[in-house]
């Protein structure tokens, strides 16, 4: 057992390895609660897919000595909430509460997370639920032109080429030894918990050490681990159509980073110019400000344990879909060949660095950053030092990033709409 | 403890709340407008919701593209919606730029150009907005039952508005309505963050009480009718779930039964933010609907809402059927949980729980001065920026007869409006 405080943060780590990041954060009664264990989709076979989904959803379903009944009345009856849910790096898990209420929180997570009971009834339910889900979903446009993309971007054997939720098939065959095997793979040295708000930091410490002390498994623990993808060739496109729709939404992609690459920070603030900032950064400007072809265009960079995609995304009525992807490509080329300019890269490092306190202002917002900050293993003083990190990022490497990242050659495109 | 909200009515008319909330070097500027789908006649449906695009489509002082640049520029995010009884707009920034949320709307409030290029571009980002929307069963459903609901007030179309008058529409309506609407008098600025409110106010006073008094502000809408039958609605296009909608007519948020009302939703499914943006917690899977329909398997979701309002508007319930289970099968379960109240009332425990609920939400709600903000402007622009702090004590006050009393006077057969969503094989 280790404690260090770093400024306002504890960090607090306990004897089965499990890491509590623990901030008081005075000014409104309440405390929330975010925490990830790196166990994930990632670790599922294709056929498996939506089991890791599944499994976190089954947490609050029955844990400890409480039917799922009697974790909602408690935690609802009180205003708190807990919850767990599941992706492909890490499986999530949160709770929000008056201040008073911390105690029961805490003890329904531990529950939660260390004697689930997974009760059959319970199971058929949620799995009626998840189904019911997917079917509405595959009548979504955005999920149906994601999914597409996913696929044309990752080979089947890598977890993202699938979404996390599994499909119909795969949901439907998922059994209750099934769930009980996945979440013996949750381990407490594989777990962060951030508790953030109008607390007592030692007395937090002694409750965690009260409800998760006893967390032990036997197994090693083994972490999602994302492979890199072969890399794409040529220009893959899939259409897909959708009776009864009257829009498309498109999805131009391409290979993105790790968070962990040392060109994260270039190609974040070329993302951030090409297709964040204001309404869209460049490409929102261009195709929805000069051109009105859509209501929103935008680009997102996925950059986390694994290199995820780094996406362009645009909902556009059917007859402009060939003319949004020829707007994104060409935005795309330009910002390749010159990158930003002084004046939009000085608006981005400005926006990063001043937009830092916004972020930090509520509890779920300050919890959400130690987490980041845990799980990239960025230092306690990441926060200190994040402005001097955003002004040195030069154009030099934002257009390097770019270069490297983006393409019109070898990319892939997703559109699902109108018949 | 919280800090009191100052209330100042500038010489125009405009009333400044403002709050101090030292929390976070951060600080939010919010403008409302008492406008929205309410104030629109047939043919210019959705004309409050464009007129909320163009503001941000340049002044002469703040030329187009150049709004959002200069918020992120300094560290702050901006956004602005439209609903049915209001419009309003905000800037959060790191507190030491808040000035600039004031320039910007003192600016916007005058002297947004509505240029014609730019009505033209945005006349099919908005139909963009609209067919986005229109890619949703549930959208289809929810426009049919107010359809339905309505017959002569204008809650009657969606805030986005009709298609048909979307591509009407001139620069001549748009900039009617702006220069209608757009006044002081129509407005109330509501900061909250950390600052110095007397500073503050001056600041406030330096932007905005030299802007003039606008023309009278036209009648409000005529009252919807009282309903004399249930009315029905079916909507059979493709989807891959049956939904289920339904209506009853309900008083305005200013209508002393309203607080009753909101406890007869907290035992449906929970208490919930009564403003946008959320950032409560969930509370309905404890509450009635949910272990009445999902837990029976009869639906995949459960819901019921009350919409504070300035007119009379919907208390609403909903579901989306399991595979295989018949809307009208679902229709019963949710009727038959209203008729439960009706005849047997709710528990003293429902009661609490529904106020406990009800302090968290508020007490999430507090966290960013954002959203504290928010509840003032919401409250402001309905009713009085007072029911922030007074909806505590009217919950209260509600005793577990007065959510009978209301359930029986309101939702009745006769003030009901019930849609189903079918799916189908032809678009």
């Amino acid at each position: 057992m280790s404690s260090t405080n770093n400024g306002a943060t504890l960090r607090h780590v306990l004897p089965n390895g499990m890491v509590a990041l623990i901030r008081r954060n005075p000014g409104a009664p309440t405390v929330s609660v975010r925490g990830e264990i790196r166990v994930g989709a990632a670790l599922e076979s294709a056929e498996q897919s939506g089991l890791a989904v599944f499994t976190a959803a089954t947490l609050t379903r029955g844990a400890g000595q409480r039917s799922f009944q009697q974790i909602v009345a408690e935690t609802e009856g009180r205003g708190c909430s807990v919850s767990a849910g599941g992706g492909i790096q890490a499986s999530g898990f949160a709770g929000k509460a008056l201040a008073e209420d911390l105690p029961l929180i805490l003890e329904v997570l531990a529950d939660m997370l260390i004697q689930p009971t997974f009760p059959e009834v319970e199971v058929e339910r949620l799995r009626s639920q998840f189904l019911s889900g997917l079917r509405e979903s595959e009548q979504d446009t955005g999920y149906r032109a994601s999914v597409a993309a996913q696929a044309l971007l990752y080979p089947p054997s890598h977890p993202f080429s699938r979404p996390s939720s599994g499909t119909l098939d795969s949901v439907a065959a998922i059994t209750r030894d099934d769930l009980v095997r996945f979440h013996q793979r949750y381990h407490p040295s594989l777990t962060n918990i951030a508790i953030v708000g109008e607390i007592d930091p030692p007395t937090v410490v002694a409750e965690l050490e009260r409800r998760f002390a006893d967390w032990h498994v036997v197994s090693a623990p083994e972490a999602a681990y994302i492979p890199d993808a072969p890399p794409l060739v040529g220009i893959q496109r899939r259409d897909i159509a959708m009776p009864g729709k009257v829009q498309a939404d498109v999805i131009w992609g391409v290979h993105g980073l790790r968070r962990a690459a040392p060109d994260y920070y270039g190609a974040m603030i070329a993302n951030m110019i090409l297709g964040q900032i204001g309404v869209g950064g460049r490409l929102g400007l261009q195709i929805r400000e000069e051109e009105g072809l859509a209501y929103y265009c935008y680009s997102d960079i996925d950059a986390d344990l694994g290199a995820g995609p780094w996406m362009a995304a645009a909902g556009v009525s059917p007859e402009n879909v060939e003319p949004v992807i020829e707007a994104i490509l060409t935005e795309i080329e330009l910002f390749r060949q010159d990158g930003p300019t002084d004046e939009e890269l000085d608006d981005a490092r400005a926006y990063l660095t001043g937009s830092l306190v916004i972020g930090l202002e509520t509890s779920d917002g300050i919890a959400g950053s130690l987490l980041g900050i845990e799980r990239h293993g960025l230092g306690s003083d990441y926060i200190a030092r994040y402005p001097a990190i955003i002004a040195a990022v030069n154009h030099e490497q934002v257009i390097a990033a770019a270069q490297k990242y983006l393409s019109t050659e070898a990319y892939i495109l997703a559109v699902a709409g109108p018949v | 403890m919280t800090n009191p909200v100052i209330a100042h009515t500038l010489p125009n008319g405009m009333l400044v709340l403002l709050k101090e909330a030292h929390g976070a070097p951060v600080a939010t500027s919010w403008i409302w407008y008492r406008v929205g789908s309410r104030n629109e006649s047939p043919g210019c449906t959705g004309v409050s919701h464009w007129v909320e695009h163009m503001l941000f489509k340049g002044t002469p002082q703040i030329p187009v593209g150049q709004l959002d640049r200069l918020v992120s520029r300094n560290g702050g995010v901006s956004n602005g919606f439209t609903w049915i009884d209001y419009t309003a707009y905000y800037e959060t920034l790191p507190a030491d730029r808040i000035a600039l949320g004031l320039q910007i709307e003192s600016d916007r409030m005058v002297n947004a150009l509505f240029e014609e290029d730019e009505i033209e571009s945005e006349r099919t980002v908005i139909i963009s907005e609209l067919e986005g929307y229109a890619n949703e069963p549930e959208t289809w459903l929810d426009e049919a039952v107010k359809d339905a609901a309505f017959t002569q007030h204008p809650y009657r179309h969606p805030v986005i508005g009709y298609r048909a008058d979307l591509e009407r529409m001139s620069r001549a309506d748009l900039y009617a309505h702006y220069q209608t609407f757009y006044v002081p008098n129509n407005a109330v600025l509501v900061l909250v963050g950390d600052f110095d409110a007397d500073t503050m106010l001056r600041q406030a006073e330096d932007s905005f009480a030299q802007l003039p008094v606008g023309p009278p502000l036209p009648p409000a809408p005529a009252a919807e009718p009282e309903p004399q039958a249930e009315r029905r609605v079916t909507v059979r296009r493709p989807g891959a779930a049956a939904y289920v909608q339904i209506g009853y007519l309900a008083p305005d948020c200013r209508n002393p039964d309203f607080a009753a009302l909101a406890i007869l939703d907290s035992a449906l499914s929970g208490a919930k933010s009564l403003t946008f943006m959320g950032g409560g917690t969930q509370t309905n899977r404890s509450a009635r609907l949910y272990p009445a329909l999902v837990e029976r398997g009869l639906a995949a979701s459960a819901w019921s809402s009350v919409t504070p309002s300035r007119d009379s508007y919907l208390f609403e319930l909903g579901a989306t059927a399991s595979e295989g289970v018949d809307p009208a099968t679902v229709e019963a379960a949710l009727i038959a949980e209203v008729t439960k109240i009706q005849q047997d009332g709710i528990a003293e425990s429902e009661l609490a729980r529904a106020r406990k609920q009800m302090r968290a939400q508020v007490a999430y709600g507090g966290e960013s001065v954002t959203n504290q903000a928010m509840q003032l402007g919401m409250w402001e622009s309905l009713d009085t920026y007072r029911r922030v702090d007074t909806l505590l004590n009217e919950l209260a006050s509600v005793s577990a007869d007065d959510v009978r009393r209301v359930a029986q006077a309101y939702l009745t057969e006769r003030r009901r409006i019930v849609g189903h969503f079918v799916p189908s094989e032809s678009a």
